[in-house]
C-alpha cells in the first residue's frame, strides 16, 4: 500500500521555486531516506505533506487523503522537525504531556525508557535546554508516539555520536516490533544507509533519484586500472565521477554488469553516500553545460 | 475524547501559569492600590477614591493571547493538530476565561461593597461607569470585555504568524492611520460634541457588553479566515 503520494507537487515562493514538479510515492512500513542538499527542498516537502505548509499546484494525498486541515488523517502522522518550537513556559514533561494526550499509539513506558537513555531533565524550561536536548525532545516524541507515518527531519542537531547510535537503534528495534512509515531527512548519509530500504534524493526541487537502496547501491560501481583500460570499459555507460592519478583512472559508473568485466580493472562498490554525492554533482554539472551551450551554441 | 478538548488540556497543561499569572498581575495591582491609598489616607477625597488598576488583568490576557498563537499554535501543528481544531480550542479557553475571571471580578465587587471599600472606600472594583444592579448584566460587564481584548491578541498574534513582524507594524499603523484619519475629520467636521453626547447616551451595558461583544465576534471570524492559510 501506498502511504504518501504526490502528484506533480510544485511550490514556489514569489520567483522562487521551491518544488518543481515533484512527483513521488512512497510505500508503507518502510524506512525511506528523503536526501539532499541544505535548501533542496526537503523540508518544504515534509510541510506540505502534514498540512503546515501548501502547494501551489499538484496534488497530494497521505492515507489516500488530502492531508490539509484533515485531522482524521493527521492524527497518524508524525512530523519531528529540526526547527521545532516549544512555547517559552514549557518544561520537556509539558511537552510529553501533549504529544501523550494527541497520539493514540503514544507508549509511555518506552518514552520513560528514552528520556533515561537520554539523560533528559524533565523539568528544566526549554528554553533553557543544550541544542542536543532540545534534539532528544523530539526524538522521544517521535519514537512514542508510534505514529503510523513519523518524519523525522534532522532530528540529530547537537545529539552526540552516542547519542545518534541510540536513536538508530531504538529507531531500528522498535520499527522492527512496530512496523510503520518513516521518513528521514538527513545529511549523515552513512550513518543510516543501513537503515534507509528506500531513497529519495532531491536537488533545487527536483527529484533526482527515486529507488530501493539495494537497487542503487548495485546500480553504481566504480573501476579502477589503466587509463586505456577503464576509458574502453567505461565506453557506453553514464559516468557519474573520474580522478585520474598518474597512469591510473578511477571511475563511478552507471548500470555495469560485472559479470562481463575484462582482466586488470578492478571494481568496488559505491556506498549510498558516494553516489548522493556524485548523482548530485552530475545534475549540477548537466545545469551548467546548458548554461554553456545556450550562450554559443555549442557544448564547451 | 474529543481532538478540541484535547488541545485545551494541551493549552492547559501548565494550568498554574496559564491561569494564574493575569491573577497575579490582577492581585500586585489590587495590593499596591489598597497600599497606596492607605498611606494618602485622606488626601484623596472619598468620592475621588477611584483606581483603572483593573485593566491591568485584561490587558495581560490580550498579551498572553498573541502568545498563545505565536508558541502555543507553532508547537501544536507541530504535533498535526489541524489550524481549525486549534482555533476552537482557543476560542473555547477564551470564553471559559472570560466567564470564570468576570465571575471571580463580581465576587471581589460584592467583598469590596461588604467591607466599606475595604475599610478606606476604595473602588478598585466597582469603577462607577462600570457597575450595574443586576448582578447577570454586571457579570456580562465584567466578562465580555475580556472576551474583546483576548480576541484582539489573537488576531495580533495571527497577523504575525500568517505575514511576520511586517504584517504586525502594518496593522498596528494602519489601525493607529485609521483613528488619526477619524479624529481629524471629527474635528474638522466638528463632531465631538456628537461623538460625547453619543458615548454619554449610552449604558455601561451597551459601552462594555453590546459593542465589544460585536467587535469580538467580527475578530473571531476574521481571525479564522486568516489563520486558515498561515503558517507554523
Amino acid at each position: 500500500m501506498t502511504a504518501v503520494r504526490m502528484h506533480n507537487v510544485t511550490k514556489r515562493y514569489g520567483n522562487f521555486t521551491a518544488l518543481d514538479d515533484v512527483s513521488i510515492s512512497l510505500e508503507d512500513n518502510r524506512i525511506h531516506g528523503l536526501l539532499g542538499r541544505n535548501g533542496a527542498g526537503k523540508t518544504t516537502i515534509m510541510s506540505i505533506l502534514t498540512g503546515q505548509g501548501f502547494q501551489t499546484s499538484g496534488t497530494v494525498e497521505v492515507f489516500g487523503e488530502a492531508p490539509y486541515e484533515n485531522d482524521h488523517t493527521l492524527r497518524k502522522v508524525c512530523f519531528i522537525k529540526e526547527s521545532q518550537k516549544y512555547p517559552d513556559n514549557f518544561t520537556p514533561r509539558h511537552a510529553f504531556a501533549a504529544a501523550r494526550l494527541l497520539y493514540p499509539g503514544w507508549d509511555q513506558p518506552f518514552a520513560d525508557q528514552l528520556i533515561a537513555e537520554f539523560a533528559l531533565p524533565l523539568k528544566r524550561r526549554i528554553k533553557k535546554l543544550s541544542r542536543g536536548q532540545l534534539s532528544a525532545i523530539g526524538v522521544i516524541i517521535g519514537l512514542a508516539a508510534r505514529a503510523p507515518l513519523t518524519f523525522f527531519d534532522e532530528p540529530y542537531l547537537g545529539l552526540d555520536a552516542v547519542a545518534r547510535q541510540v536513536f538508530y537503534d531504538r529507531l531500528l528495534a522498535d520499527y522492527a516490533e512496530n512496523p510503520r512509515t518513516i521518513v528521514l531527512s538527513t545529511h549523515l548519509i552513512d550513518e543510516v544507509s543501513d537503515l534507509i530500504e528506500h531513497v529519495v534524493l532531491i536537488d533545487q526541487g527536483k527529484v533526482l533519484l527515486d529507488e530501493d537502496s539495494d537497487l542503487l547501491r548495485s546500480r553504481a560501481v566504480t573501476v579502477t586500472g589503466p587509463v586505456s583500460a577503464v576509458e574502453e570499459f567505461a565506453k557506453g555507460h553514464r559516468e557519474l565521477h573520474r580522478e585520474q592519478l598518474g597512469g591510473f583512472l578511477r571511475v563511478t559508473l552507471e548500470n555495469v554488469h560485472t559479470g562481463q568485466s575484462p582482466n586488470g580493472l578492478e571494481f568496488e562498490p559505491v556506498s549510498l553516500q558516494e553516489l548522493v554525492v556524485r548523482t548530485t554533482q552530475q545534475a549540477a554539472g548537466g545545469r551548467e553545460l546548458v548554461g554553456a551551450t545556450n550562450g554559443n551554441g555549442e557544448k564547451s | 475524547m474529543s481532538r478540541v478538548w484535547k488541545v485545551v488540556r494541551i493549552q492547559l497543561v501548565n494550568a498554574p501559569t496559564v491561569l494564574g499569572i493575569p491573577l497575579l498581575v490582577l492581585a500586585i495591582a489590587f495590593l499596591t492600590n489598597l497600599a497606596v491609598f492607605g498611606v494618602i489616607g485622606d488626601a484623596a477625597e472619598p468620592h475621588g477614591r477611584i483606581t483603572g488598576g483593573l485593566m491591568s488583568v485584561y490587558i495581560t490576557l490580550l498579551v498572553s493571547y498573541i502568545m498563545t498563537m505565536t508558541q502555543v499554535f507553532t508547537f501544536a501543528l507541530g504535533l498535526s493538530v489541524t489550524r481549525r481544531t486549534f482555533y476552537a480550542a482557543t476560542s473555547l479557553l477564551i470564553v471559559a476565561q472570560a466567564i470564570g475571571y468576570g465571575i471571580l471580578l463580581y465576587l471581589m465587587l460584592l467583598l469590596e461593597r461588604a467591607t466599606g471599600g475595604w475599610g478606606m472606600e476604595l473602588k478598585f472594583f466597582a469603577i462607577p461607569f462600570m457597575v450595574n444592579d443586576n448582578p447577570l448584566l454586571q457579570l456580562v460587564i465584567y466578562t465580555v470585555p475580556f472576551l474583546f481584548l483576548s480576541f484582539i491578541g489573537v488576531y495580533i498574534g495571527i497577523v504575525y504568524k500568517r505575514w511576520g513582524q511586517p504584517g504586525v507594524y502594518t496593522l498596528t499603523i494602519g489601525t493607529a492611520a485609521v483613528a488619526a484619519i477619524l479624529g481629524i475629520v471629527a474635528t474638522w467636521q466638528q463632531w465631538w460634541p456628537a461623538i460625547g453626547g453619543f458615548f454619554a447616551d449610552q449604558s455601561p451595558m451597551s459601552l462594555f457588553a453590546g459593542y465589544p461583544f460585536v467587535l469580538a465576534v467580527i475578530l473571531a471570524g476574521l481571525g479564522f479566515l486568516t489563520l486558515r492559510r498561515a503558517t507554523p
